[in-house]
């Protein structure tokens, strides 16, 4: 039902006092656009709290954009914690903006980011909150057009049944395009069907109510979708992309929130897309081409926005920071810049073998908390089956690297769970850890405190990435597993923490499968899940238990391996890499077969470049 | 120990904490000002050490839910600046809400501004019916004359001495019940929240509290103005 536009934030102030941190419902924060005059409405929702969707620059990107256009005004809404959520039903309170304290049932247009797949069940809380009808084919003809975008869009298919649309790919531009046309189609009166089909003929633009799902003998019990009979539809909707990052807004983040967030910093993408080729990455697949953001535009930007928002901190962010082929020098300017102001510049977690003596010395002007990096694997073996094009010694030469210039600390990331895994590969992560600390001790003696946190991931095999026919561990194996690496190390100064095993066989599941996920999704809800990407609150029997509802089982579903010629369940959306090229690295990787980065290279044929008309869009030389 | 330059000072600043923002609690007003005085573009001296910090030091914190029209900051400067321009530039960069009021330079060498104000004022305002408006100086005298309140803040068990920490407390009329006119003083043992005292007197807290003013008690009972 559509519900009126007013200010309801007098309904909900006398609850501030009996929840958790009022101040992520209070709005008006620094940078937020408080002209809200439409008279096209959008709302762009974050479907966990405020304290997690404030920092997501993806967000940040569409709401600045959004309210750049004439006529058109945007919003944010994000879900309350429990706490609020419980009060908010108790007193019959729909889900609100933040800006206007408008009920988010009364916009034209609602966008939920997708971020990762634990986001299923908030996402009917929010909607189920907000008044919203949950099933998109049911909805009233002036309710808002619910669209999605995000990561985890690639395979929405267990969320298909609820959004009107979903945006694939890169939003700049997209966005405007589908505000636009939603705007002039209302505008002119016709009707919801229309609307809908009016977006799907827009590049990167999915209506799910537009195809149905097959399940015949080419394809996973999970079947595949096809434009419905008589539908226009494509019968493959390749994503938007924007062919140079450079012409976007470099400072898309503007608000500052009053509470301290996670992330709390200035963020700037630097980079987009990345070609190292991992093939569980399921962002190095998606995000393709690598585009670029010249320095002397990253540099223009952290000054502006350092200087308008009133951070201490600000992050170079992207997949593979330290691969831009003006890191280093941007690294060290930045350090010049702002040395004695107390402003910290942070990098994401960074590449064994582009870490160099350079780039170490020039990222001191980040807390020396710690370095990131990511091997992923234990063995040079496994390292190249999943194509991590990292050495032993590329490993311990930025560890010297690192200490050489006072850092203490690290963090290493590995993976477990990856196809042809041995035992002898999780004693090798335990073995890599203790092999850094040994450097750090020998550099900066045996007292220096050197320690290594290690973390230890499961893997989960995602769509559109050379292992989306791989199965994932069961259970038990996951546990017999994290035990091997566990007692494997006996240095006290190598810390290890993992991920739960049973949360990741829920992502698992829901990364296989189709639309048939969405009565999974919605039981578990049912069931009381909500906020499962928070330990406190997942509750994997419940889970469990929703499966067995509807007569599945989650070890079934995510342990599953498909055929390398099954039609899979997301087939219909495509990122432009080509699934022939996804087949071609499979076998590479069965083989320990590495293949390089093209943007250091020569070609390696994943398709992107031809079928989106784009190409790697590099400011410098890559070494 | 750090040296200090020649030139260094203090910029004092008063603000107030109003309408929604009333319900930051101090680290989010801390960190908000803090970014607004990097926005306004003022210099600062930057701590030594592991995380180099912008050197401010705060008032006494203003319990979550409670305005206040006297808040106060000291951004400690390497070397004077125009304390009215400053402040123009601080009411342009910080939300209308937290606006600061006032600005002045004073001595870089001071006691630290949440030690040294230690008695405040506060209006409080009480929802309440005619016989609990009765009944409530009574309540509070018998409070008092017990002498302490035993209270929890979070999850733990909290002991003050209401002689030492309670200075006044004037009980008025008001149109949704009561208005308190209270004095309160900060004590090493700790200082008393008006909504705590409230609680003990009335079993549920007040609708509305608002610091009015902080000062600084000396030695022979003058108060002292932090502006003065």
């Amino acid at each position: 039902m559509r519900l009126p536009r007013e200010d309801l934030f007098w309904r909900i102030e006398p609850l501030l006092g009996s929840v958790e941190r009022p101040s992520r419902y209070l709005n008006h924060e620094w940078g937020a656009i408080e002209e809200q005059d439409g008279p096209f409405h959008a709302c762009v929702m974050y479907p966990d709290i405020y304290d997690v969707g404030v920092p997501n620059l993806g967000l940040a990107i569409l709401y600045d954009e959004l309210n750049r256009l004439k006529g058109v005004s945007c919003e944010r809404a994000y879900l309350p914690w429990v706490d609020m959520c419980s009060l908010m039903r108790e007193n019959s309170i729909p889900l609100l903006s933040l800006e206007t304290s408008s009920p988010v049932a009364s916009f034209d247009l609602v966008g939920i980011s997708l971020a990762h797949e634990l986001v299923c069940t908030n996402v009917i809380e929010a909607l189920d909150l907000a008044g919203i009808t949950l099933l998109a084919e049911e909805r009233d003809e002036d309710e808002p057009i619910v669209i999605a975008g995000g990561p985890s869009a690639w395979n929405a298919e267990p969320l298909a049944p609820i959004f009107d649309a979903i945006l694939l790919g890169d939003g700049e531009r997209a966005v405007s395009r589908i505000a636009l046309t939603v705007r002039d189609a209302r505008t002119e009166g016709v009707p919801r069907t229309e609307v809908l089909r009016r977006l799907s003929g827009l590049e990167g633009v999915y209506v799910p109510s537009l195809y149905e799902v097959v399940i015949d003998e080419t394809s996973t019990r999970w079947g595949y979708a096809v434009p419905k009979t008589g539908s226009d539809a494509p019968a493959i909707i390749r994503k938007h992309c924007i062919a140079h990052l450079k012409e976007t807004e470099p400072v898309a983040q503007r608000i500052v929130p009053y509470l301290s967030v996670v992330q709390d910093r200035l963020t700037v993408e630097i980079l987009r897309g990345c070609a190292r080729g991992c093939r569980f990455c399921q962002a190095g697949m998606t995000y393709r081409p690598v585009r670029e953001r010249p320095a002397d535009q990253v540099l223009e930007a952290v000054e502006r926005g350092l200087q308008t928002s009133g951070y201490d901190e600000c992050c170079l962010s992207s997949l593979s920071t330290t691969d831009h082929s003006q890191c280093a020098g941007m690294l060290h300017e930045l350090h010049e810049n702002l040395s004695g102001k107390g402003i910290r510049v942070s990098i994401p977690s960074q590449r064994l073998d582009s870490f160099g003596v350079d780039m170490a010395s020039a990222a001191r002007s980040s807390r020396k908390a710690g370095l990131t990096f990511a091997p992923e694997a234990g063995s040079q073996r496994l390292r190249d089956v999943i194509n991590k094009n990292v050495t032993d010694e590329n490993m311990d030469s930025a560890a010297r690297n690192a200490f050489s210039n006072g850092y203490r600390r690290m963090k290493l990331y590995f993976m477990m769970g990856l196809h042809t895994e041995t035992d002898d590969d999780l004693r090798g992560i335990a073995r890599m850890a203790e092999r850094v600390v040994g450097i750090g001790r020998e550099m900066l003696g045996p007292k220096s405190k050197v320690t290594v946190a290690l973390s230890a991931s499961v893997f989960v095999p995602k769509c559109h990435t050379p292992f989306q026919w791989e199965g994932q561990l069961p259970l038990e194996e996951t546990h017999r597993r994290q035990r091997v690496m566990l007692e494997a190390a006996t240095d006290r100064a190598v810390r290890i923490s993992y991920h739960d095993a049973e949360t990741s066989l829920v992502e698992g599941a829901l990364s296989k499968m189709g639309r048939k996920g969405f009565d999974l999704v919605l039981a578990a809800w049912r069931h009381g899940c909500r906020f499962d990407a928070w330990t406190d609150q997942f509750d994997f029997e419940s889970w469990r238990q929703a499966a067995t509802d509807i007569g599945l089982d989650l070890e079934d579903i995510a342990c599953e391996r498909f055929d390398l010629d099954a039609r899979l369940p997301w087939d219909h959306t495509s990122p432009g890499v080509s699934k022939g090229y996804l087949q071609r690295e499979w076998r590479r990787a069965l083989e320990g077969m590495t293949t390089e980065d093209c943007t250091m290279g020569s070609c390696t044929g994943c398709g992107v470049c031809p079928t989106l008309h784009v190409s790697n869009d590099l400011a410098g030389e890559r070494a | 120990m750090s040296t200090l330059s020649p030139g260094a000072c203090r910029l004092r600043v008063r603000y107030a904490k109003d309408g929604r923002l009333a319900h930051l609690g101090h680290l989010e007003v801390m960190g908000t000002i803090m970014r607004s005085v990097r926005r306004a573009g003022l210099p600062f001296e930057v701590s030594e050490g592991f995380a180099r910090r912008m050197r401010i030091q705060f008032s006494q914190a203003l319990p979550v839910g409670a305005s206040s029209v006297a808040e106060y900051y000291d951004l400690l400067l390497p070397e004077p600046i125009d304390a009215a321009q400053a402040l123009e530039e601080l009411r342009a960069s910080t939300p209308s809400a937290l606006a600061p009021t006032a600005a002045k330079l004073l001595p870089r060498r001071m006691p630290a501004l949440e030690a040294w104000a230690n008695r405040a004022t506060w209006d409080v305002e009480i929802a309440c019916t005619t016989d609990e408006a009765q009944a409530f100086p009574s309540e509070l005298a018998r409070t008092r004359e017990r002498g302490y309140l035993d209270f929890m803040r979070g999850d733990k068990p909290r002991h003050l001495e209401l002689g030492p920490t309670l200075v006044s407390c004037e009980v008025l009329s008001s149109a949704c019940g009561l208005r308190l006119a209270l004095d309160t003083r900060t004590t090493e043992q700790g200082s008393l929240r008006p909504a705590v005292l409230v609680q003990a007197v009335m079993g549920r807290p007040p609708v509305r509290v608002c610091r009015l003013g902080q000062w600084h008690e000396a030695e022979d009972g003058n108060l002292l103005d932090p502006m003065a």
